[in-house]
């Protein structure tokens, strides 16, 4: 069980997991504050 | 969502069973001017082509977020003609999370996608007569409103 969200930072790498994974893409855009 | 959602152990798990999370910062460039994305934060759901299905803006609760994910997910298959996929997410959303903000949105979707594998317009009366029963003031029984007549 992971301990926090792996997130990507790069959303090629992420579509390229998504089509080999099978999973959609959740893109979040965020405000750092 | 960095504070409260994020952190949370159902959606850590569920982020990391069933979607490719990535996040970047609301003015990166070229994604925000692709997206049109004028406030924070802004999720999108988006299939392994790249193209938008669905998208919330503004805090959402872990109780929530899984919800929207699961109808963001329905949505991805739908709009790609995967209506069984759908229907599985769909029922997912709506035995975990009956009372969460999308349940009348899967509601509705549940009726179109049975209509899409069945042709019979059953399901879509169905949704309608689920949603004023359940939720008669959301837009989506409005929006089924035409369907009480089938």
């Amino acid at each position: 069980m992971e301990n926090e969200i792996k997130w990507e930072a790069d959303i090629d790498v992420a579509l390229a997991r998504a089509g080999s994974e099978n999973r959609p893409v959740l893109l979040d855009f965020y405000n750092p504050g | 969502m960095a504070a409260v959602t994020y952190p949370d152990t159902k959606v850590i798990g569920f982020i990391s069973e069933n979607m490719i999370p990535v996040q970047v910062l609301f003015d990166a460039q070229p994604l925000s001017t692709d997206f049109n994305v004028k406030w924070t934060p802004t999720l999108i759901t988006l299939d392994p082509q790249g193209k938008e299905h669905h998208r919330t803006v503004g805090f959402l609760s872990p109780g929530e977020l899984i919800p929207s994910l699961l109808l963001g997910i329905s949505k991805s298959y739908f709009e790609t003609d995967r209506f069984e996929e759908a229907l599985q997410n769909i029922d997912k959303l709506l035995a975990e999370y009956p009372k969460s903000d999308s349940a009348p949105e899967a509601i509705y979707l549940l009726g179109v996608c049975r209509y899409k594998i069945t042709k019979d317009p059953k399901p879509l009366k169905e949704a309608y007569e689920k949603l004023s029963a359940e939720y008669p003031s959301s837009e989506w029984t409005k929006r089924a409103y035409p369907y009480r007549l089938l």
